[in-house]
């Protein structure tokens, strides 16, 4: 076997985006990889989410065990007031503190949740990271004096343009566009040559990048990557909006295959996504909804989306209980990121809401009706799916999760801004996810040209615990996928498993914790340019 | 035993300093300083002051509670000595629900 493992992390990454760039020859090793490696999709959790994705797939755990659930979480179990998640939310072991733990190194780059860092063997230099405050949020804080070291090396680009990301979502200028994408490509240059800097310097058992603008292209610039949306006669802009795009994912090609040559040929090679993406063509306004339906009371200085993609910032996110808090309200959704709604029980987060006795049979009727709402206009089903928490988030962490967790039928995020209307077309197509993301993989023992069933985003880190020949902790959710080696290898080497996982140390030691919300500031801003914080 | 306002404000004037060199303000400090019209803050610093504070005292406390309630009460600046007393407020109150 191996006792090198990749991890290649494509932040929402989706075959129906590869693929077409696969055919066109815009990403040329990765169709050679997969031709004889192995791929298949990679179911996502509920919601498909960027901080319960990662966290499920770098900890083998579900939402409802590790907690994270969302970007925000309530300050507290009887808080009604949210907050930004962070590493110390995190109540399940990571990947790299499960090798730490047996003497293995990790590397670590631009994974989320990283904040405030912890230690582990190897090194870490975390994702969503505001450029103040990445040297000291470093683990250990030591390597920033080495990363900025590296030729070209540029703080600023590193971590994040919030002006650029702004103006990208708020703006229609063709110039920003293409600054935008610009920067991103620049971006992924940074945390490639960190990359290849720590693999050259100082290598570690596990290596692990997370190259995230793959997510934020297909969020803002769908129309443009999709075929489909893709006009049959474009102007010269909009191909060249197109050619950025696809020099984008020619330079992530060409990362993918140097890491891929560093990594050498007896390492195993695994590129996954945290969820897929697809075109979001409308807007549900659930929170409008419970109004028509009688569950929401707004307060009287609620904004209205203006229905030019409104944003309000942190002040409103701080002040939102307030909006929908008043005393008739029984149930509201908090962020448009989690799809959630909460029912509001007397005595829990101090709200005054139903009595406890009347919770089964008022959510049972909001899931009726959610189910029942029909698009105006043509009659069809908008909400596909409705999970209670019990369903969503079995585990020890339940209590924080919105009592329902709702699918639509574009598979975008809801509003929870208030709207005249329930149901608004969008003004053009954008990105949003969707459940299947991707898993690829190819190494020593594994299983050629092999194109599996879809995997579960847990069974990730099993797996490559086992490819570091390491037993698989007992209370690990997700199995190794043993389809993917070859038999005679499962039959030479045995899955063990092991000792259960640690829970982590809300403030461990050694921890730089006081940097923490000075990321989250900055992260939140990239949330509203982003679109998930109205 | 209760920790006093006076020790407060000798951690807040600490992280106030560790983190002024991104700020770029060079007047005093005193407990009425206005976060916004003096310091020059916007809303969203104030989520990175409270996790500068956060990290000193390692524990969580309810800022986004404690902001909204003074968006209820109409307050338009925060100034220092608000900090002091939210503080001291939760510092000496019971701890159940902070740290997780």
């Amino acid at each position: 076997m191996t006792n090198h493992v990749v991890l290649i992390g494509l932040d929402g990454g989706t075959f129906s985006t590869l693929d077409p760039l696969l055919d066109q020859g815009v990403m040329p090793f990765l169709k050679d990889f997969l031709a004889s490696g192995v791929r298949g999709e990679l179911t996502s959790v509920i919601p498909p989410l960027t901080p319960p994705g990662w966290t499920s797939l770098i900890t083998g755990r579900s939402p409802g065990n590790h907690g994270i659930m969302d970007f925000f979480r309530f300050e507290s179990p009887g808080s009604r007031y949210i907050r930004l998640v962070n590493s110390r939310d995190v109540r399940c072991e990571t990947l790299w503190s499960i090798i730490s733990r047996q003497g293995l190194k990790a590397t670590v780059l631009n994974f989320p949740l990283m904040t405030p860092p912890r230690p582990i063997s190897g090194y870490v230099v975390p994702g969503w990271a505001p450029w103040r405050y990445l040297r000291r949020l470093c683990f250990p804080q030591s390597l920033y004096e080495k990363i900025k070291t590296i030729p070209g090396f540029n703080l600023q680009e590193l971590a994040m343009d919030l002006q650029l990301e702004g103006k990208a979502i708020e703006g229609t200028s063709k110039d920003e566009y293409e600054d935008w994408i610009s920067f991103h490509i620049r971006r992924e240059k940074q945390w490639f040559e960190i990359l290849r800097y720590l693999m050259h310097e100082a290598p570690c058992e596990l290596t692990a990048i997370l190259f995230d603008g793959v997510d934020k292209l297909q969020h803002l610039l769908w129309p443009f990557i999709d075929p489909t949306y893709f006009p049959t006669h474009p102007s010269a802009w909009e191909q060249r909006i197109r050619e950025l795009c696809l020099a984008y994912f020619r330079q992530l090609d060409g990362f993918i295959a140097e890491i891929v040559a560093l990594a050498g040929p007896q390492a195993s090679v695994f590129l996954a996504s945290d969820h897929g993406f697809g075109p979001s063509t409308e807007v549900f306004y659930i929170n409008a909804w419970l109004h028509r339906e009688g569950y929401l009371e707004w307060a009287s200085d609620a904004p209205t989306d203006s229905g030019e993609a409104g944003k309000l910032g942190l002040g409103t996110i701080s002040r939102w209980a307030a909006m929908v808090g008043a005393s008739h309200t029984t149930a509201y959704s908090l962020t448009p990121s989690s799809n959630g709604v909460h029912i509001a029980v007397a005595g829990r987060r101090g709200e005054r809401g139903i009595e406890p006795h009347e919770y089964e049979p008022v959510r049972s009727r909001l899931v009726e009706q959610l189910y029942q709402f029909t698009d105006p206009s043509s009659g069809g089903q908008v909400v596909t799916r409705v999970w209670p928490r019990e369903e969503a988030f079995p585990g020890k962490q339940m209590d924080w999760a919105p009592d329902l967790t709702l699918s639509i039928r574009d598979g975008g995020f809801v509003s929870i801004l208030n709207s005249k209307v329930v149901l608004k077309p969008r003004p053009e197509v954008v990105g949003t996810h969707r459940p299947q993301g991707v898993f690829m993989a190819k190494g020593p023992g594994l299983r050629q040209g092999l194109a599996l069933p879809a995997l579960s985003i847990i069974d990730v880190a099993p797996t490559l615990l086992y490819c570091l020949d390491l037993p698989v902790p007992s209370d690990l959710e997700g199995r190794v996928a043993e389809q993917i080696f070859a038999s005679a290898v499962l039959h030479q080497r045995p899955i063990r498993i092991g000792e259960p996982t640690s829970v982590p140390e809300a403030f461990p030691q050694g921890s730089e914790s006081q940097e923490d919300k000075d990321g989250e500031a900055q992260v939140l801003e990239r949330l509203k340019n982003l679109g998930y914080v109205e | 035993m209760d920790i006093t306002h006076e020790q407060i404000s000798a951690d807040l004037e600490k992280i106030f300093h560790e983190t002024m060199g991104d700020w770029e303000y060079s007047g005093e400090i005193t407990p009425e300083t206005r976060l916004f019209a003096d310091l020059g803050l916007e809303s969203i610093d104030i989520v990175a002051l409270g996790g500068n504070i956060e990290g000193h005292y390692r524990r969580n406390f309810p800022f986004a509670q404690w902001l909204a309630q003074m968006r209820d009460q109409q307050v338009d600046d925060i100034r220092v000595k608000d900090v002091v007393q939210f503080l001291h407020d939760n510092l000496n109150a019971s701890s159940d629900g902070e740290s997780q």
